[in-house]
């Protein structure tokens, strides 16, 4: 009631100027964008080596890898459900190629098809359970978490696998352009095929009606079971995935491959403006605040701060963003 | 009037939003022992009023003066105005549903004074000495999740007068009430006016202010229309001051067709009731032809919802539904939609609107098939279908890409008949269509209603006021404890003929439980 936006005088220029850049403003990931480009000049006028082509490619390199489950987790935290298991599944289905062609010398695709299987079916799984059984998201996933920790000891005995064919260097150690490889232009493929998803088709908007509001969404004719549970699926394989690329980037099955990686996957999401009660964000957004994660992460280790207040920063981070991102909406497009 | 003093005044007030002026300069007050009214339609400024006399709007962002008790008062927040002896009871229901009822009546108070612990006995025994002196009916030691919708709603009354207020403001109290229910809330409204506590009264309805205010205010853009003195109260003078032009006619005209297809047929329907308090429905037959409007009478809780919920399946449900003349097999909402049925629901924010997507995209959820080529969304033809259908339904956002909380209560409801027609269902299904709008907006939906039977759309009307039901409707079903209990068609019954019906029935399975246990 009672407020600007439902008047629709004619807009004179002045107010038409404010709405744009209210507009622009309001748009989630320009605001992580301009924080990430402050920082960068901040660590480079601090050590111009930040921007060294090294730095930027390692930066990059290690986005690349958990953008990958970025992209997933973002579509499932919008579809409302979030998965903390995800470290743990990269780590399992990684570990599982490794073991497939190896122990079982399987050819390396079939290895591979059969650790992407084994994510998606974990994902399955959590979907199920959450879906059909009700058991909160929360709990199923982290105790997927442990069980996952424990399916890569009982895999592997504990020791990592060693060594591994050929074939699974030579994707690890692509040159594609710039020194990025196979994981960096599947991570940019995905995203962007995963961002048009969201934003333009009737599956991405149904998938934000679902974790809106999941009644509305099922009277409006929605399978809102079945989007989840997709939605499980599709954040198990990318896991998956991305334990794979790290696989080939150590040329070993490591047993700790994709370990703490849940909470930063999280934390980057939630920093580019994903909202953890569902509905809300993008995976361009996603996948930026994992970048300023990222950024701030290794700026800081460039000019030298302690390891321990890295973490710290991490931490002050999430909350900031958040935070900015709660005023943000209030007074900009609540317009209040 | 009695000549006294005003308990609570406010003069000049004036506030605007973002460059919109809300309130020009009002006037209001009201008196001990007074039941005031505040009307107006939705954006006249009536919700602003109250929320700079509790506090919502702090003291600074409105200019203008509040007195209470003859002192200047400002108000930095609801807690402030409430310690001052300022009660609200928002349209909204918030309780916590989780904590038992008591819990609920004293939220935040719960040590009740004396230290940390919560005394769960007192707690009860205070909060049921509080309901006798209300004479509300309720369990205090009850979970809040159990209880009806009227139910929340005197315990949120119960929570606002807990604090012993000298002023009480009520938002559409009545909203989400029936009948008898509105009778209990009103008995509760005499006792308070008995103990002197003054009354802010804001409502749509204009027989509530008949029947129990003793002086109206009615805003319009922002000002005082008019006050009007309880011996001049009439309902025609309250339209016109409102609107500012007199309705016609309530209700547009409508003939029940004859001769036309049955277009929806239910045999048996039974759907299981749930939490207790609410009933199911047992064995409902009824039909609609095409181009029929028919209404579901009945009190809340009576199960006229949870027929519309079965036919629609929401909800699961027995029996034989046929479209058309067709057999459909519903065990979904998409199948219901399917088969041509569409829903409007009752509780707009908890299962009509997306807050997380903008007015267009709440338009088109669910009716993207036809504006998407291999599932991608064509974006200019999906702006062009919203604007259409705005347009078709006057539905006011500044544009598609707008926030519907920012809508009022009319054009929420527009745009959520504009997401339901899309499709062009055969057969709609509406619950409560016209709650919580304004006098204006319930005209509108009254001419689109009979529009849609002119064009052949079978409708079937849930409404808890009885007038409005009678009015719009060619047949009328009275549903009571779940079943169909009377059928009268246009002209042969009125309110007092549903009243009856209901209470033969009720004294009928009173009897036969009597004789059961004799």
């Amino acid at each position: 009631m009672e407020s600007a936006a439902d008047v629709s005088s004619p807009p004179r220029d002045g107010q038409s100027f404010r709405r744009r850049l209210i507009g622009f403003i309001a748009i989630g990931e320009v605001g992580v964008l301009a924080a990430m480009a402050l920082l960068i000049v901040f660590f480079w006028l601090l050590e111009p080596a930040f921007l060294s082509e090294r730095n930027i490619r390692a930066i990059l390199n290690v986005v690349s890898f958990v953008g990958i489950i970025a992209i997933g987790q973002t579509i499932l935290l919008v579809a409302g459900e979030f998965d903390l298991s995800v470290g743990s599944v990269a780590g399992l289905s990684a570990v599982v190629a490794a073991k497939l062609m190896t122990a079982a010398a399987l050819p390396v695709t079939v290895a591979i098809l059969g650790g992407i299987g084994v994510g998606a079916a974990i994902g399955l799984l959590n979907g199920v359970i959450v879906v059909r059984l009700g058991i909160p998201a929360f709990i199923q996933t982290l105790g997927m978490l442990f069980i996952g920790q424990g399916l890569i000891q009982v895999v592997t005995g504990g020791y990592p696998v060693y060594p591994l064919p050929e074939a699974v260097s030579t994707i690890g150690s692509a040159d594609l352009a710039f020194g990025l490889g196979w994981s960096f232009a599947f991570f940019i493929v995905a995203a962007i095929l995963a961002d048009f998803v969201l934003r333009r088709t009737v599956l991405g908007r149904n998938i934000y009606a679902t974790g809106g509001n999941q009644e509305v969404a099922r009277l409006v004719g929605i399978n809102t079971s079945a989007y989840k549970i997709g939605a499980f699926i599709v954040v198990g394989a990318l896991s998956a995935i991305a334990g794979m690329f790290v696989m080939a980037d150590l040329g070993s099955g490591g047993t700790s491959i994709g370990s703490g990686w849940e909470l930063t996957v999280i934390a980057g999401v939630v920093v580019g403006g994903v909202s953890l009660f569902g509905g809300a964000g993008t995976v361009a957004g996603g996948v930026v605040g994992i970048l300023m994660l990222k950024v701030v992460q290794s700026g800081l280790v460039v000019i030298g701060v302690n390891s321990n207040w890295q973490q710290i920063a991490v931490g002050v981070i999430m909350v900031m963003a958040v935070g900015l991102d709660i005023v943000r909406r209030r007074y900009f497009i609540a317009g209040a | 009037m009695p000549a006294q003093e005003p308990l609570l005044s406010a003069i000049a007030i004036a506030k605007s939003f973002g460059g919109v002026q809300a309130l020009r300069g009002v006037d209001f007050d009201v008196v001990p022992g007074e039941i005031h009214a505040l009307l107006g339609q939705n954006g006249a400024g009536k919700s602003t009023l109250v929320k700079i006399l509790n506090g919502v709007h702090p003291v600074g962002s409105y200019t203008g003066a509040i007195k209470l008790g003859g002192k200047p008062v400002s108000f930095a927040s609801p807690a402030d105005a409430r310690s001052s002896g300022v009660g609200y009871v928002p349209q909204e229901i918030e309780v916590l549903e989780q904590l038992s009822v008591a819990e609920n009546v004293f939220a935040g108070r719960t040590g009740l004074g004396d230290g940390m612990l919560v005394n769960q006995r007192r707690l009860e025994q205070r909060a049921g000495e509080i309901f006798a002196d209300l004479g509300i009916g309720i369990d205090p030691g009850a979970y809040v999740a159990s209880l009806t919708s009227a139910q929340r709603h005197l315990v949120m009354i119960a929570r606002a007068i807990v604090m012993k207020p000298r002023v009480l403001m009520l938002d559409e109290p009545t909203a989400s009430l029936s009948g008898t229910e509105v009778d209990a809330l009103f008995a509760v409204l005499r006792r308070l006016k008995a103990q002197g506590v003054a009354m802010i009264y804001i409502t749509h309805r204009l027989p509530e202010v008949l029947a129990i205010c003793d002086r109206a205010t009615v805003l319009r853009d922002g000002q005082v229309a008019v006050r009007i003195a309880r011996e001049d109260f009439d309902a025609e003078t309250f339209i016109f001051s409102m609107s500012g032009q007199r309705l016609q006619r309530l209700f547009p005209e409508h003939a029940a067709p004859v001769g036309a297809p049955t277009a929806l047929e239910v045999r048996n329907l039974t759907v299981a009731g749930h939490s207790g308090a609410v009933h199911g429905a047992k064995d409902i037959n009824l039909s609609v032809a095409a181009g029929e409007i028919v209404g579901l009478a009945g009190l809340l809780g009576s199960g006229r919802s949870e027929i519309l919920h079965g036919i629609y399946g929401r909800v699961p449900a027995e029996g034989e539904i046929r479209v058309a003349g067709g057999p459909v097999a519903i065990g979904s909402p998409s199948d219901a939609r399917a088969a041509g049925i569409a829903l409007l629901t009752e509780d707009r924010k908890r299962d009509g609107l997306l807050f997380n997507l903008p007015v267009g995209a709440n338009i088109t959820i669910g009716n993207l098939a036809p504006l998407s080529r291999r599932g991608v969304v064509r974006g200019g033809l999906e702006r062009s279908s919203i604007l259409a259908a705005m347009r078709a339904l006057n539905v006011k956002a500044s544009s598609p890409l707008a926030s519907v909380s920012h809508l009022s209560g009319g054009n929420q409801q527009k745009l959520l008949f504009a997401r339901v027609l899309m499709r062009a269902p055969k057969v709609l299904l509406l619950d409560e269509p016209t709650k919580g709008v304004d006098a204006a907006t319930r005209h509108e939906i009254y001419r689109l209603v009979v529009e849609l039977a002119e064009k052949g759309v079978a409708l079937l009307i849930v409404a808890s006021e009885l007038e409005e039901l009678i009015g719009l409707c060619d047949r009328c079903l009275v549903v009571a404890d779940g079943r169909i209990v009377d059928e009268f068609g246009r002209g042969e019954g009125g309110e007092d003929r549903v009243l009856r019906s209901v209470a033969a029935a009720q004294t009928e399975r009173h009897a036969k439980a009597s004789q059961v246990s004799a």
